[in-house]
């Protein structure tokens, strides 16, 4: 799991992207702001989730999620990867049955009696329980993530994952903006900026 | 990383402390908020979780402008022009 993007990472995101506009390149002069916005950011989700070639419970999730969007789209951009497989695939089977956890949870505290350094521990974590049902909100496929552990080893691929796709989006929007005499210019940054890591 | 507690039927009732604080500080160190923090500064996990939160939702906030600039931009150049041109070549 790589802490930060790397410029293997980008090129493949900046491929992928590129792979799925051109899907929508014979549809993008008849369509409105609104679809070619949808458009842009469904394939440089697709792109990002398949970065990850189903490994992680949170690139699955996204790929079935986009996939309800846009069915087609995916099944194209997958279309090398087994595409069917990674939308159709179940989620992970780690989300633990929650009446079995809760009723456990009870019985564990009834057997304890529990120190004062205990008692400051439950209320830590339940206070990092609250938190971490922020995380699940905001990662996709958190729902099915009831293990804490597991959770903050997607969320920490998924933000890894999240900055590549705005490194290289960024990149090229700033290129595009520029305008066409200083287009040579970005682009040899951004060229510069996918080597450089 | 595997932890005997782990390994149980059901892994969701006892999390390591170790696991825990070992994942929370390599949050820590994506976080841009955090890390531009004296070393000397405390951070609880809960914070961290509030800032990782907060740092997902502002990257996703961020894909969405950049989605949003870049389709005005297909909108707004002349099909013909040297631009036009351009662009479709960045991207297509």
């Amino acid at each position: 799991m790589h802490m930060q993007p790397t410029s293997s990472m980008k090129e493949e995101f900046l491929q992928k992207w590129q792979m799925g506009l051109q899907i929508y390149r014979p549809l993008i002069d008849n369509t409105s702001v609104s679809e070619r916005r949808k458009a842009i950011k469904l394939s440089a989700d697709v792109a990002m989730a398949s970065l990850r070639r189903g490994t992680t419970c949170w690139s699955r999730a996204l790929i079935q999620k986009t996939a309800t969007e846009d069915n087609f789209l995916v099944r194209q951009m997958l279309s090398g990867i087994k595409a069917e497989t990674l939308i159709n695939k179940k989620l992970p089977k780690v989300m633990c049955h929650r009446k079995i956890v809760r009723r456990s949870k009870k019985i564990l505290r009834r057997r304890k009696s529990r120190s004062a350094i205990e008692e400051v521990a439950a209320k830590a974590r339940k206070l990092v329980k609250k938190k971490t049902q922020g995380l699940r909100n905001v990662v996709p496929g958190g729902e099915f993530m009831s293990n804490d552990v597991l959770l903050i080893q997607e969320t920490l691929d998924y933000i890894v994952s999240l900055q590549t796709q705005v490194n290289v989006m960024r990149s090229i929007v700033d290129a595009a903006e520029a305008g066409s005499e200083r287009t040579a210019y970005y682009l040899g940054k951004l060229k510069f900026a996918i080597e450089d890591g | 990383m595997s932890n005997r507690r782990s390994r149980q039927s059901s892994s969701a009732l006892r999390i390591s402390d170790d696991q825990m604080i070992d994942l929370v500080s390599k949050l820590c160190q994506l976080l841009p908020e955090i890390r531009e923090r004296r070393r000397s500064d405390k951070v609880s996990a809960s914070k961290v979780l509030q800032e990782t939160c907060n740092y997902i939702r502002k990257l996703h906030r961020e894909v969405d402008n950049l989605s949003d600039r870049l389709s005005q931009l297909l909108d707004a150049v002349d099909e013909d022009s040297h631009e036009a041109s351009v662009i479709r070549s960045l991207l297509m």
